[in-house]
């Protein structure tokens, strides 16, 4: 009998592991849970409000807006209670909004940057404006999100900006050598029109390919061997299934900002050198005057620091810092070390300008 | 005195994982085949050969996603029922719509911002008369 006890227990210990990690690769965790009100929508785009905790006469006076990617969902940013963000910011007084762009539809296809940025972008911060009876605010932009927030600001320099903040934001795409993407859409290999002709959007699980595809071995190996390894650690499981919720949930790009994205950014690098055009204007970076922070992550593969750092120079900013984190694309705002790093630089710095 | 058990534990209390040791050298082995494939994926050759197989796909599947797409087509109007086309057409205009709203509503927001502040300068400048004449009224007291 105790010779069975020892013959089974491995057997049993790893059928009932392999019923844990299988648990908790496929379970999805509540996610987004800040209480929030929706004030905006137009198509997809939809503006929220999270509900002030700290008294009106206690909070900062200019609203912040957060505009996050366009591929990916943007409740990253408000992951789960006690991480989250966005949870952060409220009770640091902040009156805080959200831009979630929503999920394109084959009838987004020729949705380009022109139209997020000219045509929602604007009339977003209206109603953002309107709702918080303030002529100023600051805006938060995140990967491309901060490509969109950067061409709003050059492109509206008297809206009302007063901070900017920009998050891994790829702007510069001269250095082709550190950017993986760019070697992998380079004309010769990627024909971006077969692509969108297919697909008419860019699908969510493409994208989602590409960017696992940076780090093979850590996402598709080392990912789930950290959780098989801490499968008795309810904290780590916690955490890797709200990462990995917010992982799997793809949303696809429209096709006119992929080619976009594509052909100016990656390809010509238009931004940078001053050559894009945006519904007729340039977009010039110099006529960006909103106090500036950028914040960049030291291990970042699908943003390099790089991509980041030339926008200081172009800016007009008298005011603007530039801040590195150790820390990858995600790790910077939803790591474990978020919440002692970046969060409180972040709160430090727009506190200081939000006054 | 410690036991036989007492001394086989790890400093933490816990007992010593006869894993811990293949852990090590697995995570050593994993750290050098990340690094390594970081270096390939950032290639020419890799960029190329990813390019050619998903060209070859959309290549091989064109065919048939538009023999998909026309018969399909076909079943929606002999069925009488709307198209892709016709509804993207649709929601194109619903999008409109919405923005005509937008714009409406920007229109209300800058009418009743308008309204406020003449109705405060109204405010102010009947206040200002009645003040004038109580300061006048003070300076005919202080005369007497």
């Amino acid at each position: 009998m105790p010779e069975a006890a020892m013959i089974s227990d491995p057997v049993t210990d790893l059928v009932e592991k392999l019923t844990a990690f299988n648990k908790a690769v496929t379970t999805r965790t509540v996610i987004a849970q800040t209480p929030k009100e929706l004030v905006w929508a137009l198509n997809k785009a939809r503006v929220y409000r999270y509900i002030p905790v700290v008294p009106a006469e206690k909070r900062h006076p200019v609203p912040l807006l957060l505009v996050f990617a366009l591929m990916n969902r943007p409740y990253i940013l408000d992951l789960r209670p006690g991480h989250s963000f966005v949870e952060f910011m409220v009770k640091q007084g902040y009156d805080l909004y959200l831009l979630d762009w929503g999920a394109p539809g084959p009838e987004d296809t020729n949705l380009k940057f022109d139209d997020y940025t000219l045509e929602y972008m604007p009339r977003a911060i209206r109603k953002l404006k309107s709702i918080a009876g303030v002529e100023e605010f600051s805006m938060l932009g995140w990967c491309i999100g901060a490509i969109l927030t950067t061409i709003y600001s050059a492109l509206r320099p008297d809206d009302g900006l007063r901070n900017l903040i920009l998050l891994t934001a790829p702007l510069d795409f001269s250095d082709k050598q550190a950017i993986t993407f760019a070697r992998w859409t380079d004309e010769r290999y990627f024909d971006v029109d077969k692509v969108l002709a297919a697909f008419g959007n860019m699908p969510g699980e493409m994208i989602d390919y590409g960017a696992r595809a940076l780090k093979p071995v850590e996402n598709y190996v080392v990912n789930y061997l950290k959780l098989w390894d801490n499968l008795d650690n309810p904290h780590v499981i916690e955490a890797w299934q709200a990462m990995n919720t917010w992982v799997t949930d793809n949303i696809p790009l429209a096709g006119g900002v992929f080619r976009q994205l594509i052909v100016d950014l990656y390809r010509n690098d238009r931004l940078m050198r001053g050559e894009m055009i945006i519904r007729g204007e340039r977009v010039d970076l110099s006529r960006i005057r909103a106090n500036l922070l950028t914040v960049i992550a030291e291990g970042d593969h699908i943003t390099p620091p790089c991509q980041s750092k030339a926008v200081m120079s172009k800016v007009s900013s008298p005011d603007k810092e530039l801040f590195s984190v150790p820390g990858g694309h995600i790790g910077i705002m939803a790591g474990s070390g978020a919440n002692k790093l970046t969060w409180p630089h972040i709160n430090g710095w727009l506190a200081a300008r939000s006054k | 005195m410690a036991t036989n058990n007492d001394e086989k534990q790890a400093p933490n209390g816990r007992p010593p994982d006869p894993m811990e040791a293949f852990r090590e050298v697995r995570d050593t082995y994993l750290d050098a085949w990340a690094k390594a494939m970081v270096e390939t994926v950032n290639t020419d050759a890799y960029a190329k050969s990813t390019g050619t197989v998903l060209d070859t796909y959309l290549s091989a599947s064109s065919p048939f996603r538009e023999s998909v797409e026309k018969a399909m087509l076909r079943v929606l109007e002999q069925l009488s029922m709307p198209s892709r086309a016709d509804f993207i057409a649709l929601a194109d205009r619903v999008t409109n719509i919405e923005m005509l709203l937008d714009d409406m509503d920007a229109t209300l927001d800058r009418i009743e911002k308008a309204l406020t502040n003449l109705a405060s300068a109204s405010r102010n400048a009947n206040r200002a008369p009645a003040e004038r004449v109580r300061r006048n009224r003070r300076k005919v007291k202080g005369v007497k």
